[in-house]
């Protein structure tokens, strides 16, 4: 019976950041990303265009059924918004400060209007995975600036692993690097004398080794993409 | 093969491209680790500041910044960061450009303190010209408008300022070790 408590799932919160993937079927993860973005710009104006209190409360309810139909919950609607809570307080602030209670109502419909603009990129980013929108990208973007965009997705884990270790052997040489001396500015020295100066050292050495790497394979040298073959390679050598 | 052939836009090697690369990696890193740790509004400028006018340092070409910018824009939007969707790509692009287009006016500006801080603060402010058009399009008074981008974007200006300001001493240290070009090398 003690173990019940143990056995039960976990309540797990949906997303740990904005705007994170969620991994969940629903009709809006099954509309393609072009219908997404057509209805965002299409909502986007409708959210720019409303003024009456009737009008807005439709395309916030639209808005709330379109977040709900990407089977999104209110924790992850939370943590999307919270970022504009600030923003919010400051519009309606600045207009109750120009116009007393009669700013109140202009102030608030700005702020919500402007939660309700955002609200369809929100969705098309919790709803559409990185895979798509690269292959996405591929058809859109030059080959030579994706192939860049891609070493930059691919370094993200290595250099962040090099940060790790860096910071950990400067740590351990006396360097105040540990995220609570970090937040005293006087720490700061170390952060780019001991951490940024490394890494730096790192990504010119990681630079040149690969852009030789990837030359003597050819790559670069036609203006299509073009695709390291050994094989070719041998035949045009005679080995084969 | 041809030792420096141009890979990207008729200007950038291979290795230079890759280096600007890694530059707007780190920028979504950091952009990473601070959203986690911090809720300081427009500190993110920091270490993007940083990075993009080091970018400059690294690589003193016109347009490295700005493919820096791109980068870091395309990627951070495609991970969800930020909460602007698309919007991102502009405020990461708009200070690249600015930085960019300072270089261009004064070439020795990655090593200078005062030009970076000043250039720093000023594209960190650009940042703005997005939420001035949003605030605009909502139909917000000119007045309250204004208002509005001044407290956002003061922090947002101390921290681009703070960071650009970081800049010259590193840059002169790599001069100094031969891994960058210095201003005596002939650059675009």
């Amino acid at each position: 019976m003690k173990n019940d408590s143990r056995n039960r799932p976990k309540k797990v919160r949906s997303s740990d950041y904005a705007c994170q993937f969620r991994e969940v079927d629903s009709p809006v993860h099954r509309m393609g990303a072009g219908w997404k973005l057509l209805f965002g710009m299409v909502f986007c104006a409708a959210a720019i265009s409303v003024r009456e209190p009737w009008s807005v409360g439709v395309v916030a309810l639209v808005g709330a059924v379109y977040y709900g139909a990407a089977r999104l919950t209110l924790w992850d609607l939370w943590r999307d918004v919270r970022f504009f809570l600030i923003q919010m307080a400051l519009i309606i602030g600045l207009y109750f400060y120009k116009y007393g209670m009669d700013g109140l109502w202009p102030g608030t419909r700005t702020s919500i209007q402007i939660v309700l603009f955002f609200i369809p990129g929100m969705v098309f980013l919790r709803t559409t995975q990185t895979s798509q929108l690269m292959r996405g990208l591929r058809k859109i973007v030059p080959y030579r600036l994706a192939f860049l965009i891609f070493i930059c997705f691919r370094f993200v884990p290595v250099f962040a692993r090099d940060i790790r270790e860096i910071a950990m052997a400067q740590r351990i040489r006396g360097a105040r690097l540990s995220p609570r001396e970090l937040l005293n500015p006087r720490s700061w020295r170390d952060l780019f004398h001991c951490l940024m100066i490394p890494l730096i050292i790192r990504a010119l050495k990681t630079a040149d080794e690969a852009s030789l790497s990837a030359e003597s394979r050819g790559f670069g040298i036609r203006p299509e993409r073009t695709y390291y073959d050994p094989e070719g390679v041998r035949r045009v050598k005679g080995e084969g | 093969m041809e030792k420096n052939t141009t890979f990207l836009w008729n200007r950038f090697t291979l290795r230079e491209a890759l280096l600007l690369g890694f530059c707007a990696t780190f920028i979504v890193i950091t952009r990473a680790a601070l959203r986690m740790k911090l809720g300081l509004p427009g500190h993110s400028m920091f270490f993007m500041m940083f990075f993009i006018v080091l970018a400059r340092g690294c690589v003193p070409k016109l347009g490295a910044s700005t493919l820096v910018g791109l980068i870091a824009g395309v990627v951070s939007f495609m991970l969800g960061m930020g909460k602007n969707g698309p919007l991102i790509m502009i405020n990461f692009v708009l200070p690249a450009l600015f930085v960019d287009g300072a270089a261009f006016l004064y070439p020795l500006l990655p090593a200078r303190l005062m030009p970076c801080i000043i250039v720093g603060a000023l594209a960190s402010a650009t940042k703005a010209i997005t939420g001035v058009a949003l605030d605009f399009l909502m139909g917000v008074e000119e007045e309250i408008i204004v208002q509005h981008i001044l407290i956002t974007t003061t922090f947002s200006s101390l921290f681009g300022a703070a960071g650009a300001a970081l800049v010259p001493s590193v840059v002169r240290r790599l001069q100094a070790n031969r891994l960058i070009p210095s201003p005596g090398d002939n650059h675009r």
